[in-house]
């Protein structure tokens, strides 16, 4: 890893995996009002956040994702009624666990964005950047070879 | 103790002369003198092969699963009418039973198909504590004499009290009576110390994040990824797991140490809710990785969120199969 935190120039890489329903509809929102965010975030879109298997998110990191954000629609406004409150369950648990175990908290971010809140998906992406990179580059549990 | 194992024999012989069960799953003496090893039993007069005593480490549930499995698996061909139930009896101390809740929760069997003889537990000997009890001497011979163990090594005999070796499981354990049973053997357990159950957890929590990723890369770095772990652990049992899956490869399998910490954390991981702490994995673990650290945080998030413990009714969902709306969400990021 030739990055760190003294080379001026580095910019995080943001893993998000985005529900179809809101978030995405989210950012598509903040994309046609000309709401301007950070260009750290790539997104990933899936059906639900409920589709997102706890791996992804272990995965991302370890293929050098500085941080990953995982977002879909709020509690009680999933498109498939309750895939985000199955989600909730399983990232409430894996973010302890990562932050257990020694990765830093902020590299996983867990947040709701309905299809309506252009402005806060442009905020979540704002705030997420910030707090990766005070970070500095991911470090821990990245693959090489 | 010899009075429980003569019981279990005395059960596990009626059970199979009366055909109550197509096998009988219990331990019988290993071929070291301080082992214990899983036995599968078919016939009545087989039954004075069991044994009860404190080397009776790993959890038996898996076998149960398995020997189920495969009876489904040789009836795949066979008309569905005439398909047969294979019922399974198994000697049970708490944690084994709460696997066996856990299976039953997760509709791998049906509760007619196991026998469960339960068995009062007051904790088994993990094999790394006796080897440093002893300085690593190879025992020669193991005499349980009420609360200590007499052992005879090439270093001469000692006795040893159970109390101090036994699994750290075993020392917090909360269950140490069998939660379901068909047949109960022996009087109640005492019990242990449960509430020092998150003592080494808790600890742990207080450390800095580096100090504690230091000590995970650590403890990872041992793991030679043999998958003993995972091949003990009743909460194991997909028929492809996740670490042989080629579509996708989810797992790499270079020597790259993330590789494994990646497989350390999945497998963990997937005991969220699920782990019965029986201690297996890391029995079984040839390098001796400090497994239970980790497995126990999980054990403490599912009470601390869902009030959950694993395996502890059949009423109580496992807390990754359900939701809530009120769960709490203290984690969400707000901008």
């Amino acid at each position: 890893m030739t990055e760190n935190k003294a080379n001026e120039n580095w910019e995080p890489k943001i893993v998000a995996f985005v529900c179809n329903w809101c978030t995405y509809a989210g950012a598509d929102l903040a994309g046609i009002s000309r709401i301007q965010y950070p260009p750290n975030v790539r997104l990933i879109r899936l059906p639900c956040s409920g589709r997102v298997n706890p791996f992804y998110v272990v995965k991302a990191l370890q293929e050098g994702a500085d941080g990953v954000l995982v977002s879909g629609c709020h509690p009680g406004e999933c498109h498939y009624l309750t895939g985000n409150l199955s989600a909730r369950r399983k990232f409430a648990i894996l973010k302890r666990f990562l932050s257990y175990i020694g990765i830093e908290a902020d590299r996983t971010m867990f947040t709701w964005v309905s299809a309506s809140e252009g402005e806060k998906f442009a905020n979540v992406i704002k705030g997420v950047t910030e707090r990766v990179k005070a970070l500095g580059p991911a470090t821990k549990m990245i693959k090489t070879l | 103790m010899e009075n429980i194992e003569k019981q279990v024999r005395e059960e596990a012989r009626k059970l199979l002369s009366e055909k109550k069960v197509d096998a009988l799953v219990g331990y019988e003496q290993g071929t070291l003198p301080y082992q214990a090893a899983p036995c599968i039993i078919t016939e009545p007069e087989e039954a004075d092969r069991l044994v009860w005593n404190p080397f009776c480490s790993v959890n038996l549930a898996k076998y149960v699963h398995d020997l189920i499995f495969q009876h489904r698996q040789s009836q795949t061909r066979t008309k569905p009418e005439d398909r047969t139930k294979k019922v399974v009896g198994i000697v049970a101390r708490g944690c084994t039973t709460r696997s066996i809740v856990i299976h039953l929760q997760e509709r791998q069997y049906e509760r007619d198909e196991v026998v469960i003889i339960g068995v009062p537990c007051t904790g088994y000997i993990a094999k790394r504590k006796l080897f440093r009890a002893l300085d690593g001497a190879e025992p020669l011979s193991c005499v349980v004499e009420g609360d200590t163990l007499k052992v005879e090594s090439a270093a001469g005999s000692k006795s040893i009290p159970i109390k101090e070796i036994l699994s750290d499981s075993c020392l917090t354990c909360r269950y140490n009576n069998p939660v379901i049973s068909d047949i109960n053997v022996g009087e109640p357990a005492p019990p242990m110390n449960p509430d020092g159950e998150y003592d080494d957890v808790d600890a742990f929590e207080n450390l800095p994040t580096d100090e504690r990723w230091a000590y995970f890369t650590k403890e990872m770095d041992k793991c030679i990824r043999c998958y003993a772990c995972r091949n003990t652990c009743p909460s194991c049992y997909c028929k492809v797991c996740f670490v042989e899956q080629s579509q996708p490869r989810w797992v790499g399998v270079s020597v790259d140490e993330s590789d494994t910490q990646v497989f350390q954390i999945m497998r963990i991981f997937h005991q969220a809710g699920r782990c019965v702490d029986c201690g297996s994995c890391v029995e079984v673990c040839p390098m001796g990785v400090d497994l239970r650290k980790f497995l126990k945080k999980l054990d403490k998030d599912g009470f601390d969120l869902f009030e959950h413990r694993a395996g502890e009714s059949l009423e109580d969902p496992p807390p990754l199969g359900a939701f809530s709306t009120y769960d709490k969400e203290d984690f969400i990021f707000e901008p």
